[in-house]
């Protein structure tokens, strides 16, 4: 019983600061149950747990972030009757993927100025883009492209709740649909108090295919030919095979 | 189950493709048709992107193509040199398509060309081959009263320059007549993921004159060959192929071609070409409504 007691004790004294050592001044901090999300050929969407502990008072909030691509919004329109797609705008740094989770409403949270610097919440997007065309225009295409983004799941159509566990331990449960974009995201929170941000602190989750889904995609992006060759060697086996059993009948 | 597909980045249920692929080789058991007119527009409305759907049903055909062409070949039913002057055009005509997807694609008018063209050709051999059954179901036992000069014999395609002698299907023809046929053909690979068997048989026939027991086996030959090279291309070029799509079709299409033939052998050959006008039209109509009908959301957004 002794040895048990001081051996928990030389565990707290030396192995938990260590442990906590690269949070050691942050006022919130999060971490996540796993750092990766990985697509496999089984892969359906994933859900990803996020633990956190603030140390002041304030509000948390966390957003996920997909890497930034190039994107371009189309508009339709009725050409001799047939809905083509007609303008369209490019859009330079659009998260391929957006996520929220708060405490309480945003407004209540900090001004809109505040959130928009930050780029918290879907109001504060403003993406760079290119070409002439006027403010209104642009807004409109922003919006249908956002609009887009959550129909596809990729975009929050409201923001997730935080669950505090205790006064400080908190909890936000987000998930990833099946077709997720690939790259590497950032995860940051934030904890607000009177308008103003008292701290920020960032982690990294990958998400990406691995194992035999990862291979083959590498294989037919990098050899493009032999890919080609197998999957028409595949094909060639299936013909050759019903071909078979239909002249077996 | 879901199955995850590693190039079109997104997972689909897997029992649902492989019951599309197993219709289209029922279809394809029951009809002698490729059935990739039903596999590309049903790719697309499960959210697969137009490229890859096109890209991997060429794969497709190379399977369902080869199990058509081995039994041809064995009873000699292939011309290889009237193939071969086809092919020439077919293979010009993928690039050219490939090309033209290309641009399509940039331009962003894949998802209403696709469609458009569907429309048009599903829509007028449908209607074509509905008024043709009906006549022939109509008429039943009556013979013919009096047969057309047939357009392979018109002055003018005798002029053409180029003339070669195609000693198996019997006859003397331009190649320019078979290559343009080819070229035709081609394009439909690479553009809309069909092996083209509703426009190649019908023009082989009508303005080759070649004899009708080579034309199966000599088209499914140069589509088999064509669907080779289409395949070769999206995937060094556009990287369109997703393999794991393509064997969870054509898994599917063998189990269904051998069902398909079964059941084709209890149906007259007759009423088969009238529901296979009736479905090419129900299908045309289905396209065609998605592209009058005010969407709902008026923006789309993808990667650039």
């Amino acid at each position: 019983m002794r040895i048990l007691i001081s051996a928990c004790f030389l565990f707290f004294t030396l192995a938990v600061p260590a442990m906590a050592k690269s949070y050691d001044n942050s006022i919130v901090t999060v971490d996540l149950a796993s750092d990766h999300v990985d697509i496999t050929t089984g892969f359906n969407g994933a859900k990803l747990a996020l633990f956190g502990m603030k140390r002041e008072d304030g509000d948390v909030v966390v957003v996920i972030r997909g890497p930034r691509r190039s994107m371009v919004a189309r508009h339709r329109r009725q050409v001799m009757g047939v809905w083509t797609n007609y303008a369209s705008v490019t859009f330079g740094d659009v998260p391929v993927y957006y996520d929220i989770a708060i405490g309480r409403p945003l407004s209540a949270i900090a001004m809109p100025d505040v959130l928009r610097e930050q780029g918290i919440g879907l109001d504060s997007f403003t993406f760079s883009h290119f070409g002439r065309e006027d403010a209104e225009t642009v807004k409109a295409f922003r919006e249908g492209l956002i609009r887009n983004k959550q129909s596809q799941g990729h975009y929050p159509l409201s923001p997730r709740n935080i669950v505090f566990l205790n006064g400080d331990f908190f909890r936000a449960d987000f998930y990833v649909p099946p077709d997720v974009p690939t790259g590497d995201y950032k995860i940051d929170a934030y904890l607000f108090r009177d308008g103003n941000i008292i701290d920020r602190q960032e982690t990294a989750l990958r998400v990406g295919q691995v194992g035999f889904s990862a291979w083959l995609q590498l294989f037919a992006y990098t050899n493009g030919f032999a890919y080609g060759l197998v999957t028409i060697m595949m094909a060639m086996l299936a013909g050759w095979m019903a071909y078979a059993i239909s002249r077996r009948n | 189950m879901q199955i995850y597909l590693p190039i079109a980045e997104m997972a689909v249920p897997g029992e649902a493709i492989l019951l599309l692929g197993g219709l289209v080789g029922f279809l394809a058991g029951v009809f002698g048709v490729g059935g990739g007119f039903l596999t590309t527009p049903l790719l697309i409305f499960m959210g697969i992107p137009p490229g890859i759907a096109v890209g991997t049903q060429a794969s497709q055909l190379v399977a369902s193509g080869l199990s058509g062409v081995l039994g041809h070949w064995k009873k000699g039913n292939v011309d290889v040199r009237m193939g071969g002057v086809l092919l020439g055009g077919s293979i010009t005509g993928s690039l050219a398509g490939i090309f033209l997807f290309r641009y399509l694609e940039h331009a962003g008018q894949t998802d209403v060309i696709i469609p458009v063209l569907y429309v048009l050709m599903l829509g007028s051999v449908g209607l074509m081959m509905l008024y043709e059954s009906f006549l022939t179901v109509m008429r039943h036992g009556e013979k013919q009263t009096s047969a057309p000069v047939p357009f392979w014999q018109k002055p003018f395609l005798q002029k053409l320059p180029y003339r070669m002698e195609f000693q198996r299907s019997g006859i003397t023809v331009s190649a320019a007549v078979p290559a343009i046929i080819g070229f035709i053909g081609g394009l439909m690979v690479s553009v809309m993921g069909i092996g083209g068997g509703f426009f190649m048989i019908p023009a082989m026939i009508y303005l080759l004159g070649m004899p009708p027991l080579l034309v199966a086996g000599t088209s499914l030959f140069q589509i088999t060959l064509t669907a080779v090279f289409t395949t070769m291309m999206h995937a060094v070029t556009n990287n369109t192929v997703d393999i794991v799509l393509a064997a969870l079709l054509i898994v599917g299409s063998v189990v269904g071609v051998q069902v398909g033939v079964r059941a084709g052998r209890k149906l007259s050959s007759g009423y088969a070409r009238l529901l296979l006008a009736a479905l090419l039209i129900l299908v045309s109509m289905q396209l065609a409504s998605g592209l009058f009908i005010k969407p709902v959301e008026l923006y789309m957004t993808e990667l650039r």
